[in-house]
């Protein structure tokens, strides 16, 4: 603010032009921002194409969400499943036939009617073998899927799966046009995306911006989705912000109205900013862990990895590093999720150095003059991959393993190079994070041992693992499921594969133009659907 | 002069070919794989493969190499592994708002730099020469990025300026209040050479033989300065502002992605970061080229101010 008395130094006819200036510029910023109808969302980082079939990354998931329908969805606490471009569905008593009923009038952006043909053209194309598509194994073993008639799916498997329908909700099941994604070829998802969602996709500016105009006939939306539609806002900007310190200044000086790729030093300076308001979703899982390697030479004994785990504080990391806006972990997945069993011992995962040199001792180490653990002449010393974004915490985990006696390398890259880096299978303890949606997700993907090398980065092969899993993948009831996977979760606990560190969930920060909503949990695109964005 | 030229065309061709050897191999040494990037953390060994075959990474390097050189001589660039747009037209899209910005950030960098230099160059060894000389190290001692970053904290807290993107042509009000801060934050990268140079230049016209005669001659002080010392002694100051048009293109580079200018330098960032060789590979290339034409251009306007640079080899 410039105080009246301020204006007495500035008497100079070009200064006070300069002040004029100053002041229209800030009139004109002013007046930008203001501009109705539109919301600005600020993210850090761009998608690789806007194609569900093709890309993995959060931020696909995003606009994905607002610009196309899955079949079913998820209620907020994630626990159940709702309809969505599916009114209702049956699954047969085997478990291996679901059919669906899809609701009447759906039409894409492009005016062009939805019909189950449609739903057969996706599978189709993603399930297309040897094709350039991702995670397809979210549809289960697919046998046929077919459309008796406009309103009906049959959607067949080789074996049942009991988490098909959670997956269904996942971003990889929003449906495309398939005669478009089939005409356009590489451009599809780049220049244009024809969906059902509340929104219309208008244009992608690659790493700038993502311009999505709403799709005014849109009516088929749920209470679980964020409304039944027509969204509230005409249009929604995805804005690319590279620099996070760029990203926060953004959103205090009103040019986005929100975000969610918040640094953790900025949650302090937005509490103490009364027009920013802070949201989080009733439920999102990420977790963050290290994953132990368990056919290196020391990380092959139980003890040495529980030692690990017990050396590493991860309430400390929590604090310190996020400013405890992240929880400490103590389990792979968390407790409120889905399958989780409540009587699963986490007592290896918490922070107790006395137990670690208890154990090593028992593993058969002796303290060498040099204060590291040694084995048959061998130095305790592990190495251990990162991502280059999270240094401190890589630095404050090999600070607890020395103090600890365990000599820790670390090697941190970046996300481009760290996936080709761990498949060289050097190392010994590996930092990441991921999201999920229950029990059953967490543990298909990351512990079977056909997941070996990659995602299965622990090397973990277990017989007893792959049949627990099997059982609970072919449960054909809740309870058959829910036992399977809570007692393969015990089990892979009491192997300690991972050292759990902190459970994340996403928090929106929003500015003063935009009414506060309840966020999305699935796949961590908090934003959902943009059907509960509003303009105060 | 032609002859000198001609040698000076051949030369940069060799570093161009140089660049674009090293350009090329540069990505395929860093451990990046756009396959696996791109098959994401939950990539399957299969998945990874079959992305790998579309893009053509599963052929020799060598080969690999020889369809890239095809394809530039013939003046492709490739498409973006990552969204298949066509690197060329990415990068004509984006050097637009590059010039813009560093055009912005000479138009009032330089006047400010020679304006220091002059007040310098005339209280030699005062106080003002001295302030002067501390406010130039510093400009070029501050890193661009920390600059940048205390500017957006002070627009985001007075909203004086927009902190990021770009809000169009220059001539308009969205445009120009858009470009301010980056413009700002770049040109102090020059202001320090610019002031240096023209301090020890004019304090020795000054000195010269012509300018006592003018002195002598009973011109005013002004016209000294301005028609007799600076002239000559702007030759020097114009060679070291095409010599910093370099430094200005890397201070680009980091000005752009914090102020998500949607220029050159940011995409070069950018696709480095999500793996899209291609678009890495073009990006240095294009901005390798231009420092290479810069350079050239620079030797000829300095042979067509002073024929002498050209006469003695």
């Amino acid at each position: 603010m410039i105080h009246l008395t301020s204006l007495s130094g500035l008497a100079s006819p070009a200064r006070l032009v300069g002040l004029a200036s100053a002041l229209a510029i800030a009139c004109a910023t002013a007046a930008s921002a203001q501009e109705t109808g539109a919301v600005t969302i600020g993210r850090t980082s761009d998608a690789d194409r806007y194609d569900p079939h093709r890309s993995t990354a959060l931020a696909a998931a995003e606009v994905l969400y607002m610009v196309g329908d899955t079949l079913v969805t998820l209620s907020h606490d994630l626990k159940t499943v709702e309809p969505a471009l599916a009114e209702s569905w049956e699954v047969s008593e085997d478990g291996l036939t679901y059919t669906f009923k899809l609701k009447e009038g759906v039409t894409y952006c492009d005016g062009k009617p939805f019909t189950a043909n449609d739903v057969v053209g996706n599978m189709n194309r993603w399930l297309t073998p040897d094709g350039p598509y991702v995670s397809a194994w979210k549809a289960g073993e697919v046998d046929s899927v077919t459309a008796p008639d406009d309103l009906t799916v049959v959607y067949k498997l080789k074996s049942p799966s009991s988490g098909l329908l959670f997956q269904m909700a996942q971003f990889n099941f929003v449906m495309i046009d398939p005669g478009q994604a089939e005409a356009l070829g590489e451009d599809f998802g780049v220049t244009a995306f024809n969906g059902t969602g509340p929104f219309c996709f208008e244009s992608w500016t690659p790493n700038d911006s993502v311009v999505l105009t709403r799709h005014d006939g849109y009516d088929w939306g749920t209470e679980a989705l964020g409304s039944t539609g027509p969204a509230a806002v005409e249009q929604v900007v995805w804005k690319i912000i590279p620099e996070e310190a760029t990203l926060v200044a953004s959103l205090q000086a009103g040019e986005i109205d929100g975000t969610y790729s918040l640094p953790s030093w900025a949650f302090a300076q937005f509490e103490a900013d009364p027009s920013i308001e802070l949201l989080q979703p009733e439920a999102s899982f990420r977790t963050h862990y290290v994953g132990m390697k368990v056919t290196r030479p020391f990380m092959q004994d139980i003890k040495v990895r529980e030692a690990v785990s017990h050396a590493i504080d991860q309430a400390a990391i929590a604090e310190a590093i996020f400013f405890g806006t992240v929880e400490p972990a103590e389990s792979y997945y968390a407790a409120d999720a889905l399958d989780y069993d409540p009587s699963t011992d986490t007592s290896p995962f918490g922070y107790d150095p006395d137990a670690t040199s208890a154990l090593l001792e028992e593993a058969g180490f002796t303290k060498g003059d040099d204060g590291f653990w040694q084995k048959d002449g061998e130095k305790l010393a592990l190495t251990y991959y990162g991502f280059n974004t999270s240094r401190e915490q890589a630095e404050a985990i090999q600070g607890d393993l020395r103090k600890a006696g365990i000599d820790l390398t670390v090697e941190l890259y970046d996300s481009t190079a760290i996936w080709a880096k761990l498949r060289e299978q050097t190392y010994d303890l590996y930092q990441m994070d991921y999201p999920y949606l229950n029990a059953g997700d967490a543990l298909n993907l990351y512990f079977s041992s056909a997941s070996v090398p990659s995602p299965n980065r622990m090397m973990w092969e277990d017989a007893k693992t792959d049949e627990l899993l099997a059982a609970g993948n072919s449960a054909v009831n809740e309870d058959a499921r829910a036992e399977a996977f809570m007692a393969l979760g015990k089990h892979l606990h009491e192997a300690i594969l991972w050292k759990p560190l902190l459970l994340e969930k996403p928090t929106v920060a929003i500015g003063p133009r935009l009414a506060p909503f309840q966020p999305a949990g699935i796949s961590g695109a908090a934003f959902g659907t943009g059907l509960g964005l509003a303009l105060k | 002069m032609m002859a000198r030229l001609l040698r000076r065309a051949v030369v940069s061709v060799i570093v161009l070919a140089g660049v674009l050897l090293i350009g090329f191999l540069m990505l395929q040494v860093i451990p990046a794989d756009p396959a696996v990037a791109i098959a994401g953390p939950q990539g399957t060994d299969a998945e990874i493969d079959a992305i790998r075959r579309h893009l053509g990474l599963d052929q020799p390097v060598m080969l690999q190499f020889v369809w890239y050189i095809e394809r530039v001589l013939a003046g492709d660039f490739g498409r973006s592994v990552i969204n298949n747009a066509p690197v060329f037209g990415e990068l004509i899209r984006a050097i637009g708002p590059t010039i813009e910005l560093m055009f912005a950030a000479m138009i009032w960098a330089v006047p400010a730099g020679l304006g220091l230099g002059i007040m310098a160059a005339l209280r030699r060894g005062g106080l003002i020469d001295r302030a002067v000389m501390a406010v130039s190290v510093m400009g070029v001692s501050v890193p661009v990025f920390w600059v940048g970053l205390l500017m957006i904290q002070f627009a985001a807290q007075t909203r004086l300026f927009p902190v990021q993107g770009r809000g169009g042509p220059l001539w308009t009000l969205d445009g120009l209040t858009h470009i301010i801060l980056p413009a700002t934050a770049l040109g102090l990268i020059l202001i320090g050479p610019v002031a240096r140079m023209t301090r020890t230049t004019l304090s020795d016209s000054l000195h010269a033989d012509h300018v006592r005669t003018a002195r002598a001659k009973g011109a005013s002080e002004t016209r000294v300065i301005v028609h007799h010392a600076l002239r000559t002694a702007l030759l020097p100051i114009i060679t070291l502002l095409g010599l910093q048009i370099g430094t200005l293109m890397g201070g680009a580079v980091v000005t752009e992605t914090i102020f998500s200018w949607p220029g050159v330098g940011r995409l070069a960032v950018g696709s480095i970061i999500s793996g899209d060789y291609p678009m890495a590979q073009g990006a240095i290339i294009f901005l390798a080229s231009a420092f290479v034409l810069v350079n050239i251009a620079v030797d000829v306007l300095n042979e067509l101010a002073d024929p002498r640079i050209g006469a003695h080899p």
